[in-house]
């Protein structure tokens, strides 16, 4: 998905893996829409196995993201910054960018206990208990199924070690309530905890214009 | 509650912002809850996965971690006892 004028610096955002992604998505889209109006282009790869298919996703390492997303990085030109959303931000090193952007990046570690603790939650619901240790301990021997996706043993291991690449230049963005590092705080709700996808119109323009206001800190630098 | 620690309004404002953000309630509904105010079991927003989501925003705005065994229902019953367990942790 690829938006805006063809000569353009092209901004390519990085949606986050698993569930959250079809929570962002309409926000990225709205995204790239308002970049596009602001004589920028942008576009949205789609990463291998995150889509609705379970045996797609079981041949995926977070390695193979990185690559997909390096190679629609090269494909676009050497006028382009990164825009991650949360764990995105986990496959969006590339050195050939202008600058990078990243909301609210997250770990692998906290990716998977964010998994891990909605399955120990709708596991008490069905009068079942698990634990951190015994969820990890079976996803390590056998693999585990988290929120609709099975994750291999060689995924889960690698998502738990996993961490954002370090880039430069770089702008962190977080919302308010927020207390880890940040270059810039917005007030917003978070929508990727919100169980339906939705969006917010107005969070799509801040952040456009946080991410246009800082390509042209970056080329000018 | 007797004298309550420094920095318990920015707790208790804390579990209100994310009970708002995480559920999608308006702040003015957030705002009526009261301490005897039934949560879980009571609040359809509140179901399982909406609870994964509460306990790992309140991880992120309080600097705090909430081990499994530490998730019962009685912590979840209403939002006084929410933002009493917050506060423990916060700033106990």
């Amino acid at each position: 998905m690829r938006f805006g004028p063809a000569e353009a610096p092209v901004v390519m955002i990085a949606l986050p893996p698993f569930e959250e992604a079809n929570r962002l998505r309409a926000l990225a889209v709205t995204v790239a829409r308002r970049l596009g109006e602001q004589g920028l282009g942008a576009a949205i790869p789609d990463l291998p196995g995150t889509g609705e298919s379970m045996i797609d996703i079981a041949a995926t390492r977070p390695a193979d993201w990185q690559q997909a997303f390096a190679a629609a990085s090269a494909s676009i030109g050497e006028n382009r910054l990164i825009a991650s959303l949360r764990a995105g931000a986990l496959f969006d090193g590339d050195d050939g960018a202008i600058g990078h952007w990243r909301l609210t990046p997250q770990d692998g570690a906290k990716l998977l206990r964010e998994l891990i603790r909605t399955r120990i939650a709708g596991l008490r619901e069905d009068g079942r208990e698990a634990s951190t240790a015994t969820l990890t301990e079976a996803a390590m021997r056998d693999g585990i199924e988290l929120s609709g996706h099975w994750l291999t043993p060689a995924l889960f291991g690698d998502l738990e070690q996993a961490v954002p690449p370090p880039v430069h230049p770089l702008r962190t963005v977080r919302l308010g309530g927020d207390i880890q590092p940040a270059d810039h705080l917005i007030e917003a709700a978070p929508l990727w905890r919100r169980a339906e996808p939705s969006n917010d119109l107005h969070l799509a323009q801040i952040l456009a214009d946080d991410i246009a206001d800082w390509v042209k800190t970056c080329r000018a630098g | 509650m007797g004298l309550l620690p420094e920095g318990s309004q920015q707790v208790e404002d804390a579990v209100r912002a994310v009970l708002r953000d995480v559920l999608g309630i308006s702040q003015d509904r957030v705002d009526a809850f009261a301490a005897e105010t039934p949560l879980f079991g009571a609040l359809p927003e509140l179901d399982s996965m909406a609870v994964a989501g509460v306990l790992t925003e309140l991880e992120d705005r309080l600097g705090i971690i909430i081990e499994d065994d530490e998730v019962d229902g009685e912590m979840l019953e209403t939002f006084g006892a929410l933002t009493r367990f917050a506060m423990a942790k916060a700033l106990g």
